[in-house]
């Protein structure tokens, strides 16, 4: 280790750098709450003070900003800092230069390139306060690391034991307030490293393992997967989004003649109305999920009681048509209504800035992969059964079944206790196995189709209508 | 619509239903996610355990006798170790972020408000402050059941155990008057039942706030756990406040000073720690991270009259709990005084700043340090009781 004397010597380092001390005070105080508070644990034992070191990353070296509790570092180094009256001592040089050394010798850095270059400079006094202290003097200090010529800064083992050695109560807390590599993003700073203390059990103070490798682009991409991942648990636990569109979707096949459902469309217009309902829905809840976690106000209550209502609507819908070809344009509306209840999820996790918009792109991702898996699951199946007798009351008694659901659900949202919502949510667990029956349902439509009638329409799927088939 | 809908389409359109709640989302998981702490709530008066040893449990069921449904609901906790570690030396608003800063006014730039900051490291997590009912919603009728309920599980000599909790809360209504604020004062204490109180399984009895905790652990009626119990004080010196004379920890203070005076010069350096204590070293957060090594002198070097001042600077701590229960778990660390280490750093007088000592035996553990004040000028001490066996009744996660 290099030691370097303090650079300002006989002159009284309070006044002089008075501004610099003010903001670098300020600062310290902040990150000191920050580490307070954010440092799993209990850790608010104390409200006595804290050294804190905040470090700042730059390619070849990593600068630390030291700032040592005066009575803590005088009965520590046995050092004349603090007054009979628990005032901070103005330090002249030779003072500052026995700071130094004191530091440089309880202050060790290596990593697997060796041992690192530490430079203690521009000691000064300052009083400051942290989260509950009160005000107490303080001893600043710049530190510099310096890992071997090409050695990567991420990684290092920190020895430090200054005044933790002999003032066995005392803590560090390593905070990364900044770092020009861009391996920590921006939006994660100032970030906890970890804290210095003695292990009350064995009695040593163990070396601080800092790994920055860990926050990086893989850091941000884990945080991404875990958006999605919540997106898909969000909309794949219960019983009401997906209700809404796939009840939409029921009629799809279906062509509205005379206020009824008639026949069936092409296959090909059957896929293009489904497309064209699921983007709308996706796009409109994609907005209000936007202004949502953007910070719009949720009434939580009317949203979930619109949503009731949303899925009350489509459920009259499959039963007769009531806005044939218009599907998109509700779905949409709609969509505006079901993005509010997702942004509430976003909104509890008070994001902002770079990490809001990955955190939205992530959750929305999540949330169209499982609602493309099940249009993909369970429209193939229903687009055969369309074509056959069975559709009719398949799609009446979904119809009920769906509205009957709905009209608990709205019941429940509006305050009214009924065993309706209950029974309706009940039904989640019970499902994974039934989009199987579904299939089976439709591959034994198209076997008996074959095996029976020979090369019908139905059963090759051709894009013809059955003939005569007024369901 | 049809009305001649066959059982065979209904269970075809029940796939349907079905196979679409497949990827419902089920939304009231957003409207209500109440805690869980309140599951086994509302227990008012209606169990029917007999009243055991020290009609504890009468005494639990006589105070939630008097309280109304929300309160009843805040005090019954879940027995668990986060619930039963969640003490603190701290007024209540230190923990939760609420803190004003007494005489001077936050600290420029001010302490983050709200949450742990995001990106602020793994796992984190701010306090969320104690669990509980909070002191400040209590009737006078409801602070006589506390009361008698606080006595039923406290010592009855003057000074110690019930007594002391008096001072205690006096003390802090003493800061509140003297520049402390509204941060501190009788109203920002917690009662928690940890567990319904039953006189059979475990549950714990809380009752803590600013510089104070006590933490009974029954099982099966019986007083398994009377630790950690941490007792500060600020004022140390003795005040008046409303009428009362308060000047609790000082007989502790008095049978530390008592002990080292009477030791001989080679016994006090042998006894004397090099290091400097800033404050305990097991407060709050700290558990079962007793040192594998015990420092100090050894009590087996003490002559009877020694011995006998080790015991009683102990008996201020064990005479907290109620007198019945204090005396048995004093003759246990009596059978250990050979064994029990007596240790201290800076002044034998332990009547200045940066001044600690501890008693470290093979169960008892006993650490007092004074430190700056917080609202007041002048020294004021923290102190831990804890029990290498029965700390939190053996509940270790």
């Amino acid at each position: 280790m290099t030691v370097t004397s303090a650079r300002t010597p006989r002159r009284p380092l309070r006044g002089v750098r008075a501004g610099a001390l003010g903001r670098r005070a300020a600062g310290a105080v902040l990150l000191a709450a920050v580490a307070l508070l954010s440092s799993a644990g209990p850790t608010w034992a104390h409200v006595v003070p804290s050294t804190v070191l905040q470090l700042d990353v730059h390619s070849d070296r990593v600068d630390g900003d030291l700032l040592v509790p005066a009575t803590d570092l005088a009965a520590a180094s046995g050092l004349s800092l603090v007054g009979a009256d628990g005032a901070s001592l103005p330090v002249d040089a030779d003072t500052a230069g026995a700071v130094v050394d004191y530091l440089t010798d309880h202050v060790a850095v290596t990593s697997d390139a060796g041992d690192w270059d530490v430079q203690v400079t521009d000691v000064a006094v300052t009083t400051t306060e942290q989260y509950g202290t009160g005000s107490f003097p303080a001893v600043t200090a710049d530190v510099v690391l310096t890992p071997p010529a090409g050695a990567d800064v991420h990684r290092f083992e920190l020895d430090y034991d200054a005044v933790v050695h002999q003032v066995i109560t005392a803590d560090v807390y390593v905070v990364l307030r900044s770092d020009d590599t861009g391996a920590v993003p921006a939006g994660n700073l100032p970030a906890t490293l970890g804290a210095v203390a003695v292990d009350t059990v064995t009695g040593a103070i163990p070396a601080l393992q800092v790994d920055l490798t860990g926050n990086t682009a893989s850091g941000t991409q884990a945080g991404f997967r875990g958006m999605v991942a919540l997106g898909v648990s969000h909309i794949a636990e219960g019983t009401d989004h997906q209700l809404f569109l796939l009840t939409l979707l029921l009629p799809a096949p279906l062509l509205a003649a005379a206020a009824r459902w008639q026949g069936t469309v092409p296959v090909r217009l059957a896929i293009r109305r489904i497309t064209g309902t699921t983007l709308a829905f996706t796009l409109g809840h994609s907005v209000t999920l936007v202004l949502g976690a953007l910070g719009l106000p949720v009434p939580g209550r009317a949203v979930e009681a619109a949503i009731a209502v949303s899925i009350l609507v489509a459920a009259a819908h499959a039963g007769r048509p009531l806005f044939p070809g218009r599907e998109p344009l509700v779905a949409g509306l709609f969509g505006l209504v079901h993005g509010l209840a997702f942004s509430g999820t976003l909104a509890e996790l008070d994001l902002s800035g770079g990490e809001l918009a990955r955190s939205l792109l992530g959750f929305n991702v999540g949330i169209e992969l499982v609602q493309l898996a099940v249009v993909v699951l369970v429209l193939p199946p229903l687009v055969v059964l369309a074509r056959t007798p069975v559709y009719r009351r398949l799609r009446v008694a979904g119809a009920v079944l769906t509205g009957v659901a709905a009209t608990g659900w709205l019941l429940d949202r509006l305050g009214v206790d009924t065993p309706l919502a209950a029974a309706a949510d009940g039904l989640g667990p019970a499902s994974p196995w039934l989009p199987g029956l579904l299939w089976v349902a439709a591959v034994v439509v198209v076997a008996r189709g074959r095996t029976g009638a020979g090369s019908s329409p139905a059963a090759t799927g051709q894009d013809v209508p059955l003939v005569g088939s007024a369901r | 619509m049809n009305s001649r809908v066959s059982t065979t389409s209904i269970a075809a359109s029940a796939a349907v239903l079905l196979s679409l709640g497949l990827v419902g989302c089920r939304s009231d998981d957003s409207s209500d996610s109440s805690s869980s702490s309140s599951a086994s709530a509302s227990s008012s008066g209606s169990s029917t355990s007999t009243p055991g040893s020290g009609d504890v449990v009468a005494l639990a069921e006589a105070f939630v006798a008097t309280l109304d449904e929300d309160q009843a609901e805040a005090l019954q906790q879940d027995y668990t170790f986060e619930n039963a570690t969640n003490w603190s030396n701290f007024p209540n608003a230190l923990l939760t972020g609420d803190f004003g800063f007494p005489g001077g006014g936050a600290p420029s730039g001010g302490p983050p408000s709200g949450g742990p900051p995001t990106g602020g490291g793994a796992g984190s997590t701010g306090s969320t402050g104690r669990v509980g009912l909070q002191t400040d919603s209590l009737t006078d009728q409801q602070w006589s059941a506390l009361e008698d309920l606080l006595a039923g599980v406290t010592g009855s000599a003057a000074n110690e155990g019930f007594d002391e909790i008096l001072q205690h809360l006096a003390a802090d209504d003493y800061l509140t008057d003297n520049g402390g604020g509204d941060d501190y004062g009788r109203g920002d204490y917690f009662i928690a039942f940890l567990g319904e109180p039953s006189d059979s399984g475990t549950w714990e009895l809380q009752f803590g706030g600013h510089h104070l905790a006590v933490a009974n652990t029954y099982v099966d009626g019986a007083l398994a756990g009377a630790t950690p119990s941490f007792r500060g004080i600020e004022p140390f010196e003795t005040v008046e406040q409303d009428g009362e004379t308060v000047q609790p920890e000082q007989q502790e203070q008095a049978a530390f000073a008592a002990l080292l005076a009477s030791l001989s010069e080679e016994q006090l350096s042998t006894a004397r720690l090099s290091e400097t204590y800033g404050d305990i070293l097991l407060g709050p957060g700290n558990d079962w991270a007793f040192p594998e090594t015990s420092e100090g002198l050894v009590g087996s070097e003490l002559d009877d009259e020694q011995k006998a001042l080790l015991l009683a600077a102990i008996a201020t701590y064990v005479g907290d709990v109620d007198d019945a229960n204090a005396e048995s778990i004093l003759a246990g660390y009596e059978s250990e005084l050979d064994d029990t280490y007596v240790a201290f750093s800076g002044n034998s007088s332990i009547s200045e700043v940066g001044d600690y000592i501890r008693i470290d035996g093979p169960s008892v553990w006993i650490e007092f340090s004074l430190q700056n004040g917080i609202v007041l000028e002048g020294a004021h001490p923290h102190a831990v009781w804890r029990d290498k066996q029965s700390d939190y009744a053996g509940l270790t996660s």
